[in-house]
């Protein structure tokens, strides 16, 4: 039987009245590039916090690699790895010396860290830079060196919060390469990511939450099994996706109501 | 096809805008920690009506007594106390203003002329603004009470004077605004800028030394001031009172000259923004080269006796510490500030007056002074790590590891200062006796430990976000400060008292044992408080977060 990364049981987080996260039973077996979709607001940066430790749950419970967060959260967190919302940099570090800090907050030896530091930087095409601070980068370079921090350590499971975002296309197939090798050698990625292209072509199971519940999980075969589309035609994430969340006919506002736009 | 949009007024245009400020700082006090400095504002905008209100009642009283007693020559004097107040006052209060960016405005259709004029108009919203008009306003009551034949001519003089001030202020913000665009730049024009603060300081003992031998120099000076706007302002009010018109046109003309010179100056300021100029600084993307990976040197590791995150969090410490101007010149103060006080009031080393305080008092009271300044940073110790913090709640460590690796950086460069503080002492005024050194010393542990363990609650429960090398919208978290506050009164007030009780039993060492007591209490207080604030920040982490990523 697969051993399972990700596992959690109605998991909720409430903020005052509202319930960002309802319950979710979500479960990642190790090895899966893993997407996490939903419309803005659904819930999906908040489910992220919650599984890397950001963020509390306000009831529920998850297991990452079968190790109880709650009870464990150290030898969690040394498994997994994150590039959070805002990606979560020390900007006064240049690039260099922040990926030696973190390798060293994961407990990597100084000779591991800095062998590691230097071949992340220049696989990331940031080694040009030595001396500029990481408040000195682009957004693009930014996010690539907070991947590269996410992955220092060899985590086993990896959480992304839009990686992709602000990453020109040169980088970011250098990137999806990378992240695909990963899960062949058994990494677990869980990535959201507005882009469904992006999550269609790199991701093997995906789940989609919808107002802070999870409406659908499984393979992308599995999900297109579940919608009719048009006889001979492969039905794409973008038609599961629209299918699911605004299958309530209140999601996708009427074009008719902004007629002076036209 | 879309509506076309129709240009609105400029009168609209400045009413949206300030509606716009309006509700950004309602929306503002949504959050509690903004409704508590909201009752500093209150208070701030009390006392500050209050110094409006009174010097209004001066400028009122010296505009009528000079011009009644015809003393015309001590005009001169109001016109370049407000001109100075206008301009100066806004560089001193930058870090109080609303954080809003005027340029924001551009992406909205508007003309150059009305960017200018809002611009303008924005001038006239600043507090040094709101007070130098009333006491403009102020004079020119008191000059038509003193002659009332006046009141033409010196509404003409001070509105011109008015348009004059708000033009070069605006245009010295926007000069500066360009100039600390880069963050090198910003940070250097703050070091200087509080090391000049600082340096005013020497002005009392550099005047008593060589204070007769400059003032020629200063006479020397004075008639170039008269062709100031100041100065020609008070001189046309002047030629007007004497009945010269030809006196008072030759002014005046002059005083218009610097206002449209000004206006264009500030015109092509306004214009380069109009026209999108780019301040950013963020670095192109550049070539990637192919290095090679440098050989890696396993050297002795200075802080093996630390975990590798302790360690990991002293190095970043230090390197943030080398990287923040404004940290460096708090290094800098305290052998600063006793070369000020021993210049002034100490020891046996007078300068001036024969005013000396023994070493007995001034060591112990420059050392307190000086870990008053130096442990204020302690109670907002996150406030420059941004959205960083997410590291330190992701990363396999428990917080009290964080603690550790901060208040170690701050111990080490506290000893450092201490040390270089103790030796400038001894050369500037000598060391104490024995007793009140142990004292000291001892209390110095006790103080500073005894502090950690606050700050690092004060640090979790009141977090403040703040730049590195910027003014604007610089301030530690109202309740931080008052946290600071009480608990270096009550560390002060059990120094004092255990002074006190040692003078008043007749045994020098008793201070010394009382204090070496209250040092080890305090070390073992502060290792018994890091796992109550580890849990302390698990709890308190999402504030944490929210407060520091914005």
């Amino acid at each position: 039987m697969p051993e399972v990364a990700i596992q959690t049981q109605n998991l909720t987080r409430k903020f005052g009245d509202l319930t960002a996260v309802d319950g979710i039973d979500l479960q990642v077996t190790a090895g899966q590039f893993f997407g996490f979709l939903g419309p803005n607001g659904a819930g999906k940066s908040t489910t992220i916090k919650i599984l890397t430790g950001l963020l509390a749950p306000t009831s529920g419970s998850m297991q990452l690699l079968g190790v109880d967060f709650a009870a464990n959260p150290v030898e969690v967190k040394r498994q997994i790895g994150v590039v959070p919302e805002g990606m979560g940099l020390f900007e006064r570090l240049t690039g260099s010396e922040y990926l030696k800090f973190v390798g060293r907050m994961y407990g990597l030896d100084r000779v591991t860290t800095q062998r590691r530091s230097e071949e992340l930087l220049d696989f990331m095409q940031l080694a040009d830079r030595p001396k500029t601070m990481v408040a000195d980068y682009s957004h693009g370079m930014q996010k690539k060196l907070a991947l590269a921090a996410a992955v220092i350590h060899g985590p086993r499971i990896l959480f992304l919060d839009e990686p992709f975002e602000g990453v020109d296309a040169l980088a970011a197939g250098a990137l999806k390469a990378l992240l695909a090798r990963m899960t062949e050698r058994g990494t677990t990625i869980f990535l959201t990511s507005h882009v469904l292209e992006i999550v269609e072509r790199l991701c093997s199971h995906v789940a989609i939450i919808h107002k802070g519940r999870l409406v659908a999980q499984g393979s992308l075969e599995e999900l297109r099994a579940g919608i009719s589309g048009e006889a001979g035609t492969k039905t794409t994430l973008e038609q599961i996706f629209l299918s699911i969340v605004g299958q309530d006919g209140t999601e996708r506002p009427q074009l008719e109501e902004l007629s002076w736009l036209m | 096809m879309a509506d076309v949009t129709q240009s609105i007024s400029l009168l609209e245009q400045i009413r949206l805008v300030s509606a716009l400020r309006w509700r950004i700082l309602r929306n503002s006090l949504r959050k509690k920690n903004n409704r508590l400095d909201l009752i500093g504002m209150i208070f701030t905008g009390f006392f500050g009506g209050i110094l409006v209100l009174g010097l209004s009642f001066a400028f009122y009283a010296g505009a009528y007594a000079f011009l009644s007693q015809g003393r015309l020559e001590w005009m001169p004097l109001l016109f370049w106390g407000i001109f100075i107040f206008w301009q100066i006052f806004p560089i001193f209060v930058a870090g109080f203003g609303a954080n809003f960016e005027f340029r924001t405005l551009l992406r909205f259709p508007l003309s150059l002329r009305a960017f200018y004029i809002i611009g303008l108009a924005y001038g006239f919203a600043d507090f040094s603004a709101i007070a130098s008009v009333c006491w403009l306003l102020a004079m020119t009551a008191g000059a038509t009470a003193a002659k009332p034949g006046l009141l033409p001519a010196m509404l003409l003089i001070v509105a011109t004077f008015m348009l004059l001030n708000v033009t070069i202020e605006r245009l010295i913000g926007s000069w500066l605004e360009r100039l600390l665009s880069r963050r090198r730049t910003r940070e250097l024009f703050l070091g200087l800028f509080i090391l000049s603060m600082v340096s005013l300081n020497f002005i009392t003992p550099l005047m008593q030394r060589y204070g007769a031998s400059a003032r020629p120099a200063f006479l020397r000076l004075l008639p170039y001031l008269a062709w100031l706007p100041p100065s020609l302002a008070s001189r046309s009010l002047a030629t007007v009172t004497r009945l010269q018109p030809v006196g008072f046109l030759l002014n005046f003309v002059i005083l218009l000259f610097y206002l449209v010179l000004f206006s264009a100056l500030l015109w092509r300021r306004f214009a380069a923004q109009y026209r999108g100029e780019e301040l950013s600084e963020t670095a192109a993307p550049a070539r990637a080269t192919v290095r090679p990976i440098a050989a890696i040197h396993d050297g002795p590791d200075r802080l093996s006796l630390l975990s590798p995150q302790v360690a990991a969090i002293v190095r970043k410490e230090f390197r943030y510490l080398t990287r923040n101007g404004f940290a460096y010149l708090t290094l800098l103060m305290p052998p600063l500030l006793i070369l000020i006080f021993s210049m002034n009031s100490a020891g046996w080393h007078l300068t001036a007056g024969g005013r000396g305080v023994s070493a007995e008092i001034f060591f112990p009271g420059m050392m307190a002074y000086l870990i008053l300044i130096l442990m204020a940073p302690a109670y907002n110790s996150f406030a420059f790590e941004g959205r960083g913090i997410q590291t330190y709640f992701t990363a396999p460590l428990r917080f009290r590891d964080v603690f550790l690796g901060k208040n170690l950086m701050l111990v080490a460069v506290l000893s450092a200062e201490i040390v270089l503080s103790l030796v400038m002492l001894a050369w500037r005024v000598g060391l104490p006796s024995a007793h009140t050194l142990v004292a000291t010393c001892a209390a110095i542990i006790f103080t500073i430990i005894g502090q950690l363990t606050v700050a690092n609650w004060s640090s979790l429960t009141f977090p403040r976000k703040m730049e590195f090398g910027q003014m604007r919208g610089q301030r530690q978290s109202g309740m931080a400060v008052l946290v600071a506050f009480g608990s270096q009164i009550l560390m002060g007030g059990i120094s004092a008292v255990i002074l006190f009780t040692g003078n008043w039993t007749g045994n020098p060492w008793l201070p010394a044992e009382a204090f070496a007591f209250l040092a080890a209490a305090a070390v073992g207080g502060y290792f018994a408080s890091l796992d109550a604030l580890t849990q302390l920040a698990e709890k308190k982490k999402e504030g944490l977060i929210e407060a520091l990523c914005r």
